[in-house]
């Protein structure tokens, strides 16, 4: 029993275990498949390795999914990317320096190209006020050319602007890439890259270079086309205005940096450009520009052009020119002023014919002669026609002037003309007297001629002082004639003033008797009558003692009265000028 | 474009380039650059045309602008018989220098024939060497476009 009890037992247990082992085939049976897996999920659990791979799986697709649903993942990264990039530059900055370059250089000059932009804006409105002619010229061009007129002023201020740049390939002279700074001008990139070439290679051809020579600078008016030359590849720049040199240097390190960068696919180029797409900010930072606004809106009135010179010349020769016609000009009016001023001529006309200057009208003969007149004026005589016709001038000045031409009265006699009245003032000689008296009243403007004052020399030069028949003592009877002429020469005296007077006293005798004893008889009559008027006229006048005897007859002697006349002495008034 | 003087070099680029013909003739001095999209098996090929001055002999021929080229067009005068001698000879000039490169050769002024003076005979002489010839006529524009087409497509399978 005990055995089977134990054999009991044991089938017990046997039946125990086959149970379990019944259970375990069962479960290995249900769950084979499922077991290996499970030890494998387990194992996948505990193993961190495992965990990694699993989850690098899954994280990219699980960022984009939650990324979708909302922003917490972000705010979740965010301290942990902003701490990771902290400490990426703490350790080396160049990586990212790297990274972020190519938007460093438009950023920039976006931010740049704003900046001055405004810049345009505030000139636009202080020159919208300012109407200087620099800002009206700007304006007319703006209107012109159909630009905005703060472009206007940003390329009036523009020291320089690279306004394209290409990337050509050497080999085909096809474009790789172009860039082109805003508001440029730009044409076909394709055509003008190959019409680079094509003149690079015109130059190559048509002008012996050496080895290495090539054609480096264009110039076409304000636009200058550098060109930069690579093994693969050119880089052409149009410029506006002066570069600086330092820019050159920008071009050739960019050669320099696509050579290096694209060198493989310059090699292999074959008409796709696309793989240089990349170039893009290489070109960018190839186009510069440099304004220099207040030194340009200082020197832009100073700034030499071709066309300033010409009208400063212009100016200049118009300056001179209307100075001198200027003064032309008020010489001749000076000139023809003076002459309408003068006494005795009349203008009638003035102008200008042929360059030249006329003046026309009346002149009296005795005025003053025009090219006299004109000789203080400074005009040139010759630059001047004058017509003159004669007439004789009425007025008080011209009549006693030409009274005094026709009369011509000695220097003893003073004459005046009051309201056509022509007064002779002074001695005269007896023929004077009779000229004047017939002439003067013949004178245009002399009405009446009055000899009142006028002395008579007849007085003095007519009375005989008859003597005897050979004798030298004066005839009482002519004694009256001698207190006569006292008297007279007297008056002479007063009216002759400073004048030298000299009397000449004559001694004559008739026909009868020698010439000897006729020249000793009148000298006689002479004395005679000299120291009678000396006697009476103590120390004045000077005489001059002449004797004539019978040579010099006052009359041919026919009658006794004529003889009577020839005994006699005659008395002749002299007149000089000096004492 | 390649070809002596006064055979419609320019008068056929300004035909297929802006479908444009004039009477009037001007000499080219250098060269003239021009360009047009061109469709082949499928795409948009841009040919960038460059219209050399023509010159008495192959040898006045400055190769410099050859340099690069990606095919070219010998152009004869149809009416003178002579232009295509000079065509002959400038592809061996070419050949010389820029290696084989797709060509055409294009037998220009197709409208003028009455005064045509090349034979069928050397036509054919020319097919028997390999070249393909087209006619064409700058003036009415036949085969014109077919000409650039037929060098564009051959260029592209280069």
């Amino acid at each position: 029993m005990a055995v089977s009890e134990a054999q009991g037992v044991v089938d017990e247990e046997k039946s125990q275990v086959s149970d379990e082992g019944t259970m375990a085939e069962l479960r290995s049976l249900l769950l084979g498949p499922a077991e290996a897996q499970l030890a494998e999920v387990h194992e996948r659990l505990l193993d961190p390795q495992r965990q990694v791979e699993e989850v690098s799986r899954v994280l990219p697709d699980a960022i984009a999914v939650r990324s979708q649903q909302d922003d917490d993942l972000s705010t979740a990264l965010a301290p942990t990317v902003s701490a990771a990039l902290e400490y990426s530059v703490r350790r080396n900055p160049q990586p990212l320096a790297d990274a972020i370059f190519p938007i460093m250089g438009p950023a920039i000059r976006k931010a740049i190209a704003a900046a001055l932009s405004g810049m345009a804006q505030s000139f636009n409105q202080t020159l919208a006020h300012s109407m200087s002619a620099r800002g009206l010229a700007w304006r007319w061009e703006a209107l012109r050319t159909g630009r905005p007129f703060s472009e206007v002023v940003l390329l009036h201020t523009l020291l320089f602007r690279v306004e394209q740049v290409f990337l050509i390939h050497q080999e085909t002279g096809l474009l790789l890439r172009h860039v082109s700074a805003a508001n440029a001008d730009v044409q076909d990139a394709d055509m003008v890259s190959g019409m680079l070439t094509a003149i690079q290679d015109f130059v190559r051809d048509s002008f012996t270079t050496r080895q290495g020579e090539q054609l480096d600078t264009l110039q076409v008016g304000e636009l200058t086309v550098w060109i930069e030359q690579g093994p693969q590849a050119i880089l052409a720049g149009v410029i506006r205005g002066n570069a600086p040199q330092q820019l050159r240097e920008v071009f050739v390190e960019t050669v320099e940096k696509i050579h290096l960068q694209y060198g493989t696919a310059l090699k292999k180029f074959s008409g796709d450009a696309s793989p240089f797409v990349g170039t893009q900010p290489l070109l960018e930072e190839c186009l510069q520009s440099g304004y220099d606004l207040e030194h340009q809106q200082a020197s832009a009135g100073r700034k030499l052009t071709p066309l300033k010179v010409i009208l400063s010349v212009v100016l200049v020769a118009l300056v001179v020119l209307g100075f001198f016609w200027l003064r032309d000009r008020r010489r001749w009016d000076a000139y023809v002023d003076k002459l309408r001023a003068e006494p005795g001529i009349v203008v009638t006309d003035t102008g200008k014919q042929g360059g030249k200057h006329f003046v026309s009208g009346l002149r009296d003969p005795l005025s003053r002669d025009p090219a006299i007149i004109i000789q203080d004026t400074g005009l040139d005589a010759q630059s001047v026609t004058e017509r003159w016709q004669p007439f004789q001038a009425l007025t008080p000045d011209f009549v006693l002037a030409r009274a005094r031409k026709s009369l011509e009265p000695p220097t003893s006699v003073r004459l005046n003309l009051n309201d056509g009245l022509l007064e002779a003032e002074g001695f005269a000689s007896h023929q004077w007297v009779v000229e004047t008296r017939r002439v003067a009243r013949l004178l245009p403007g002399v009405s009446q001629f009055r000899e009142d004052k006028l002395f008579d020399l007849e007085r003095i030069e007519n009375p005989l002082l008859m003597f005897d028949v050979n004798q030298a003592q004066i005839r009482s009877d002519q004694q009256e004639k001698l207190s006569q002429l006292v008297a007279d020469i007297t008056h002479l005296r007063q009216l002759a003033g400073e004048k030298k007077i000299t009397l000449e006293i004559t001694g004559h005798a008739d026909g009868s008797g020698t010439e000897t004893q006729n020249s000793t008889l009148s000298q006689g009559r002479a004395e005679t009558v000299a120291a009678a008027l000396k006697t009476n006229l103590p120390a004045w006048p000077n005489m001059a003692i002449a004797t004539v005897g019978s040579k010099e007859k006052l009359r041919e002697e026919v009658t006794e009265a004529d003889r009577a006349t020839n005994r006699s002495v005659t008395l002749k008034v002299i007149v000089s000028n000096t004492n | 474009m390649l070809g002596t003087f006064a055979v419609g070099k320019t008068s056929l680029v300004r035909r297929f380039v802006e479908s444009i013909y004039s009477d009037k003739y001007h000499t080219t001095v250098g060269v003239k650059i021009d360009k047009k999209m061109v469709p082949v098996n499928g795409s948009e090929l841009m040919l960038v045309l460059w219209d050399i001055e023509g010159t008495e002999s192959e040898h006045e021929m400055r190769t410099s602008y050859l340099r690069g080229a990606g095919g070219y067009l010998l152009v004869a005068d149809g009416t003178r018989q002579d232009t295509l001698y000079k065509a002959i000879a400038l592809q061996e000039r070419v050949k010389e220098t820029i290696g084989a490169v797709p060509f055409l050769l294009l037998m220009n002024k197709a409208d003028l024939t009455d005064e045509w003076s090349i034979s069928e005979r050397e036509t054919t002489a020319l097919h028997e060497k390999g070249w393909e010839v087209i006619q064409t006529s700058a003036k009415s524009g036949f085969g014109v476009e077919n000409a650039f087409h037929s060098l564009a497509k051959r260029m592209a399978e280069a």
